[in-house]
């Protein structure tokens, strides 16, 4: 960027009213926005859980679809990538390139390994042998959960994806050289996502899979 | 809208990053690639406006033929399904593409100005939120052209009439169609609240507080949280709906384990705030014009931005007032009937106060003033029949019958439109510069006030002797004719009236007889009127420094410490960002990528399905292509060197 | 007065029109103002006070901002440009004012959380205090009729369940009793609308919802005359048997269809109120209201009407017939050797007195016409959709027992005469676009089904012979459609 440019940008920033970067505002308007998303979808799942409980008036027991053993390793997975992502914005807010590169670098295979895990388990519940979970049919029969579960999970899913590409987006532009300590507030929105990605998914974590092994 | 007094700086000062591809067009671009391009959010807020006016005369004319139809009984001016068409096309048109964007296009034009900022926290995504909401548009009237006609469920699309299984057309694309142009008129309202929210949170100019921010700011920003809070329920209601209808999912389904009941939760969640989405802008225009034409300040400020606050909290608390016949049970029904009355409280209040300003003013009688005062009346009476709607027993009755028909009505003409066309009295002297011909404003307002009455006083009655909405015809001995016949005529006055306004609308951006409004043609109040009419392109000069809450006014008339400083010119000058191709390319996308869903399912020779996604691929990429461009491209931008007083 | 308050004043005066001068009169067929049962007075009475209030509201606050328009407008340019005194606000009067709008609003929730009561419960019986407050006798609640309503595309079927009896699109119900009411649907969501017995409930699909109302019987029995001076009626006029058609009778004989108010107070308007696709608008039905006694006959009629075991069986050689008994045996004249047809034994029959036309001891039990209709019924498989001497729960098309005595056809659209029954027959979807009923589609013209329709005559591009040839045969469906039409009206 040339010296021109630069001074430009920083006219871009002016002193806000708050104090807080436009970003950041933007950043959290979306997330309270994107609540009301995930609060729709799980409540959609919550309130379908008592007619899912059968199948064709046989009670349905779900835990024989679900494999908690992958799920808990991919929710921790997920987990840890917060960890990193907290240290990538860390790092770039330090001016420390390469740190922020490898914490970068460690979020996007943590959040890959959570979208293969994820793949995994709606191929194998879709050929599970006896069950096949589809999207409107269980093993044969018409049923909501594959409805439910399937679209917020996937929904969750797309998030994760969405923020894996923006990562990596950031990643490449680290290698072009003109990363600087002004894009700390991008990671640090890219940040604030994934955090809220993950939150999202200790939510539902418990509220589809573990409540099946409670109530 | 450059003059001579600005001064341009070179060229290769300005910062060219965008791509070979898309080259930025230039400060002096003009044309059609201005507008094309342009992120500055008083042209954004103008082709807002004239968009959904367009859509009001579309929406208006769909309305003329449905009081046509029912003019008298078994009239057959249009078939069942086209009446169904009609009713179902007028009210998605005129709640999602002609109320909210003609709020969000004085939101636009006048937010930034209110709170002294030079344009809106992100303009290119304000620039996106407007071709998104273009693209809508054009995808729900695409809907008549295609397998079945445009859709005939309703604007609340009630499951599970919306199911394959109950569709009167084969393959009918009528509710595709709706679903996918909603989700896109979604994503339009979503960028453009985030936008306005960051804005007003943040872009406010040195000492502009938010208690001494305008009350139509204030309203924007409750709208704007009103919008990312409600959306979510109805998009991803559209998404299970849209998954039901192509994929076979199984949300609405009730064969197959799915509940009607849940659609009309999620819509109504949506719904119920939505009111007051369309509502709270007219009031916020209404509490701005009330002390301009009494010259006096609003009476209890505090009290008024705290009712719409609360007005907007509760939105969300009272939606099942919507579903009082479906069968909830003693208690759901009676705590929900509870709260919509609570809800008539904050309401109430800003009628109060609204008289407390008027009261011991020096009122003058202009256009904006008029429909101002006949906001006040008809909401008010829509207010009154909505509180009869909040007591089951009555909604027993009423519910689907005229009466409701008459009551939103009420509140949605007399109420937001009637709000909206106040504004535009009120405004366009400062958005064109020139003054309209007042004796023709009272005019119009005489012809609306007038045939709206006639239309919608008359479906009280007829509800409570027992007209059902949404019928296209009725039967005779029911004793509807007379009392259809004078809704028929009044509607048709209250069409003309409101052409007529159109018509002078675009005229004074056309004419150049008009006398010049000067800066401040009402003596108005706040911060937008002490720039020159029509306002330049930076906006503000120097950044002001605000010292009191209606700034223009005390500028004028209050004591010497009120009077607004400015933020000293230095030689930077003032930073404009550039224009853009990327938002266009964007909304071309998505477009494309939604008209690639719509159409992705054929048949082929052996009858089987066909799912085909090349085209929604294509425009995917298309879209991700503009958002990556976007993003390269970065901030960019020019300067300008005003003078002082050049604002 | 200044030229600007002419609308206000123009506003004022329809006001007064609508209020007082339209509403003269508001016992139309179907209006909610003319309450004739118990929930639909509670409603009724809730919505009156409703409008008090609103009334006292309006004047209050619109008396406020009129007082403020004509005390403080500017008169003139010089007091355009005067400054008042910038008062911001009065905390007291605002409080003051919101502690009003709430006491207002509890004066309207009282009752409203009553009403709500009401219209979700059927009084106890056993509780002595409410039935006393609502002028109830205790057997009026513990005879209460069940009735089960399923709402489809486009019609309304009602059972019975405690008399095992099923009817359509007309609800026969004792005005003594009250009636409960459990309602689903089997397709999309539709709402029953009985506006002066009850107010309104949806009928959804995978869910059943309750309402129940009661009609009185004091109230059919005021009427209200063309000059809208109140007088009373007779039970027998208001309240006309159905089981013996003379409700359709009376119905019929003093009904201008299309006078704007019912004569038979007993006849109550009903409609589909959710929007339900096509034919939504045509979705209507009716109440009609009976004496106990002609209620009992009534159900009595279509118990026989509807049970299995007491239909004609084939005559026998080797039974006995005592008079009345009714069988079944040949009739080859008819319409070819294989045809049958009903007799009724004029007097005791001994065996093997086989019936015939010379014998003497049989009569025809229908006409020619009816027994030809019934084979056309057949043969056009009008019984796979329609039950007509059975309950046929779950069948595709309303139920037709005792079709003869029912005031309304097309789901009370229109009068159930002659007329307008071979117009329905012969093209419904030109009465009524987007019914479910099959009209033959998918069929060639051969099909009984299409027996009915008129072949259109070309009149230019026929030749004459064409022409008379489609005359003929239009003459001779039409000869059919009547021999039909007959059949169902004698369903009786």
């Amino acid at each position: 960027m040339s010296d021109a440019a630069t001074h430009a940008l920083d006219h871009h920033e002016p002193p806000t009213s708050t104090g807080i970067p436009n970003k950041k505002v933007l950043m959290w308007a979306f997330l309270g926005s994107d609540c009301m998303f995930f609060g729709t979808l799980i409540s959609t799942h919550l309130i379908y859980r008592k007619i899912s409980a059968t199948v064709n008036g046989t009670p349905l027991d779900i835990r024989n679809i679900f494999d908690i053993e992958l799920t808990s390793f991919s929710t921790f997975i997920l987990l840890a990538s917060s960890l990193f992502m907290a240290l990538a914005v860390s790092a770039i807010h330090k001016g420390n390139l390469t740190g922020t590169r490898w914490m970068l670098f460690g979020t996007v295979v943590f959040g890959t390994i959570f979208l293969a895990c994820q793949v995994y388990e709606f191929t194998h519940f879709v050929y599970l042998e006896g069950h096949e979970l589809t999207l409107s049919t269980y093993q044969g029969e018409a049923h909501v959960f594959g409805s439910t579960f399937y679209v917020l999970t996937g929904t969750h899913g797309t998030h994760v994806a969405i923020g894996v590409f923006w990562l990596i987006g950031w990643l490449l532009y680290s290698f072009t050289g003109r990363m600087t300590t002004a894009d700390a507030i991008d990671i640090e929105c890219c940040g604030l996502y994934w955090h809220f990605v993950d939150i999202v998914w200790i939510i539902i974590f418990p509220v589809v899979y573990l409540m099946e092994y409670a109530f | 809208m450059a003059t001579e007094s600005v001064k341009y700086v070179a060229p290769e000062t300005d910062t060219k990053t965008s791509s070979k591809v898309f080259p930025r067009p230039g400060q002096n671009t003009t044309g059609i690639v201005n507008w094309l391009t342009t992120i500055d959010h008083k042209k954004i807020g103008l082709m807002y406006g004239l968009a959904s006016l367009s859509f009001l005369l579309i929406g208006g004319l769909e309305a003329l033929l449905i009081r046509t139809q029912l003019w008298s009984h078994n009239m057959e001016v249009l078939s069942n399904r086209q009446y169904n068409q009609m009713f179902t096309m007028h009210g998605t048109t005129m709640v999602f593409l002609v109320i909210m964007p003609m709020s969000a296009a004085f939101f636009n034009y006048l937010m930034p100005l209110q709170i002294g900022a030079r344009d809106v926290a992100f303009p290119r995504m304000n620039t996106l939120s407007l071709w998104c909401f273009i693209a809508g548009g054009i995808i729900l009237n695409l809907s008549w052209f295609f397998t079945g006609g445009a859709p005939a469920i309703g604007w609340f699309g009630y499951a599970p009439l919306t199911d394959n299984r109950f569709a009167e057309v084969l393959m009918d694309m009528g509710p595709d169609f709706w679903i996918f142009s909603l989700q896109v008129l979604g994503i339009a309202s979503l960028l453009a609240s985030f936008n306005f929210i960051t804005t007003i949170i943040n872009m406010r100019a040195p000492g502009m507080t938010m208690m001494r921010m305008p009350l139509f700011t204030w309203m924007t920003l409750f709208v704007s949280f009103l919008l990312i809070l409600a959306l979510p329920a109805i998009a991803i209601a559209l998404a299970e709906l849209m998954f039901d209808r192509s994929y076979g999912t199984n949300f609405f389904d009730f064969l197959e384990g799915g509940k009607p009941h849940l659609w009309q939760h999620l819509f109504w969640i949506f719904g119920h705030p939505e009111v007051y989405i369309l509502i709270l802008p007219a009031m916020g225009i209404v509490s701005e014009i009330i002390p301009v034409f009494s010259r006096k300040p609003l009476f209890g400020y505090g009290l008024i931005v705290f009712s719409g606050a609360i007005i907007g909290f509760m939105g969300f608390a009272v939606w099942s007032h919507h579903m009082f016949t479906t069968g909830m049970g003693i208690v759901a029904t009676s705590a929900f009937s509870i709260l919509t009355m609570l809800i008539a409280i904050p309401t109430g209040v800003k009628i109060f106060n609204w008289i407390g300003t008027m009261w011991g003013g020096r009122i003058r009688f202009d256009p904006p003033m008029l429909f101002a005062l006949g906001f006040i009346t008809m909401f008010m009476i829509g207010g009154f029949t909505g509180i009869m709607h909040s007591s089951v027993p009555i909604d027993a009755q009423h519910q689907d019958t005229y009466f409701v028909v008459a009551h939103f009505h009420y509140v949605l003409i007399g109420g937001a439109l009637f709000g909206l066309f106040a504004g535009f009295y009120f405004w366009l002297p400062k958005i064109t510069g020139k003054m309209m011909n007042k004796s023709l404003g009272k005019f119009v307002f005489t012809l609306m006030f007038i045939g709206f009455n006639l239309t919608f006083f008359p479906m009280h009655y007829l509800g409570m002797i027992g007209q059902p909405r949404r019928t296209h015809t009725y039967n005779l001995g029911h004793g509807f004719e007379t009392w259809n016949q004078i809704a028929t005529i009044g509607s048709f006055i209250l069409g003309i009236g409101v052409f007529i306004g159109f018509l002078q609308f675009v005229h004074s951006f056309c004419s150049k007889k008009l006398k010049p409004a000067g800066k401040n043609p009402w003596d108005a109040r706040t911060l937008e009127w002490t720039l020159s009419s029509p306002v330049k392109e930076h906006n503000f000069a120097r950044t002001p420094i605000i010292k009191a809450r209606d700034q223009a006014w005390e500028n004028n008339y209050g004591p010497p410490e009120n009077h607004s400083e400015k933020v000293p010119l230095d030689d930077h000058g003032v930073h404009m960002p550039d224009r853009s191709w990327t938002p266009l390319l964007s909304g071309i996308g998505l477009l494309t990528m939604v008209l690639g869903l719509l159409f992705h399912l054929s048949l082929d020779q052996s009858g089987e399905v066909v799912r085909d996604y090349t085209v929604a691929i294509v425009g995917g990429v298309i879209f991700i292509l503009g958002v990556i461009l976007w993003a390269v491209e970065g901030g960019g931008g020019y300067h300008l060197f005003p003078k002082e007083e050049d604002e | 007065m200044h030229p600007r308050h002419i609308p206000r004043i123009v506003l004022s005066f329809f006001l007064f029109i609508f209020l007082f001068g339209g509403c003269s009169r508001v016992d139309h067929k179907q209006s909610a103002l003319d309450p004739k049962g118990l929930v639909a007075q509670s409603q009724y009475d809730i919505f009156i006070l409703s409008v008090w209030i609103t009334i006292f509201l309006f004047c209050a606050v619109g008396g406020c901002l009129l007082y403020v328009l004509l005390k403080y407008r500017a008169k003139n340019q010089e007091e355009a440009m005067e400054i008042p005194s910038q008062s911001h606000g009065n905390s007291k009067i605002e409080s003051f004012l919101i502690l009003a709008s709430t006491v207002i609003l509890v004066i309207l929730a009282v009752p409203t959380l009553q009403g709500i009561v009401l219209m979700n419960k059927v009084p106890d019986p056993d509780d002595e205090a409410t039935l006393t407050r609502l002028n109830l006798d205790r057997e009026q609640i513990e005879g209460a009729i069940t009735v089960n309503v399923t709402g489809k595309r486009y019609f309304w079927v009602f059972e019975y369940p405690q008399f095992g009896i099923v009817t359509a699109n007309e609800l026969v119900f004792p005005v003594s009793k009250a009636i409960r009411i459990n309602l689903t649907s089997e397709d999309v969501i539709h709402s029953f609308w009985l506006p002066k017995l009850a107010g309104k409930m949806d009928l959804m699909p995978g869910h059943e919802n309750f309402m129940w109302f009661i009609a009185d019987q004091e109230k059919i029995l005021s009427r209200t005359d063309r000059d809208g001076n109140p007088y009373k009626t007779d039970v027998p006029t208001a309240m006309p048997a159905v089981f013996d058609g003379s409700m359709r009778d009376a119905v019929f004989a003093k009904q201008d269809f299309n006078a704007t108010f019912e004569p038979v107070g007993g006849v109550f308007y009903g409609q589909c109120a959710e929007f339900c696709g096509n034919s939504h608008a045509y979705m209507s039905f009716r109440g009609l209201a009976q004496t106990d006694e002609d209620f009992g006959l009534w159900v009595e009629r279509l118990q026989t009407a509807q049970n299995p075991n007491l239909k004609p069986s084939k005559w026998n050689s080797s039974s006995e017939y005592p008079k009345g008994s009714i069988v079944i045996a040949k009739d080859e004249s008819l319409i070819d050797e294989n045809s049958e047809r009903e007799y009724r034994a004029v007097t005791d029959v001994k065996k093997g007195n086989e019936p015939s036309f010379s014998s003497g001891a049989w009569e025809k039990l229908h006409s020619d016409d009816y027994e030809i209709g019934k084979t056309i019924f057949e043969s056009a498989q009008c019984g796979q959709c329609h039950a007509l001497d059975r309950t046929g729960i779950g069948s595709k098309g309303p139920n037709l027992t005792l079709f003869g005595l029912r005031t309304s056809l097309a789901a009370g659209w229109m009068r159930n005469d002659r007329p307008n029954l071979i117009k329905w027959l012969q093209n419904s979807q030109d009465i009524k676009f987007g019914n479910l009923m099959w009209n033959g589609e998918g069929v060639d013209d051969k099909h009984g089904v299409r027996s009915f329709q008129p072949i259109p005559i070309d009149e230019v591009n026929d030749s004459p012979l064409k022409k008379e040839e489609k005359r003929l045969l239009n003459e001779e469906k039409k000869v059919r459609v009547n021999q039909l039409v007959t059949y169902l009206l004698e369903q009786s």
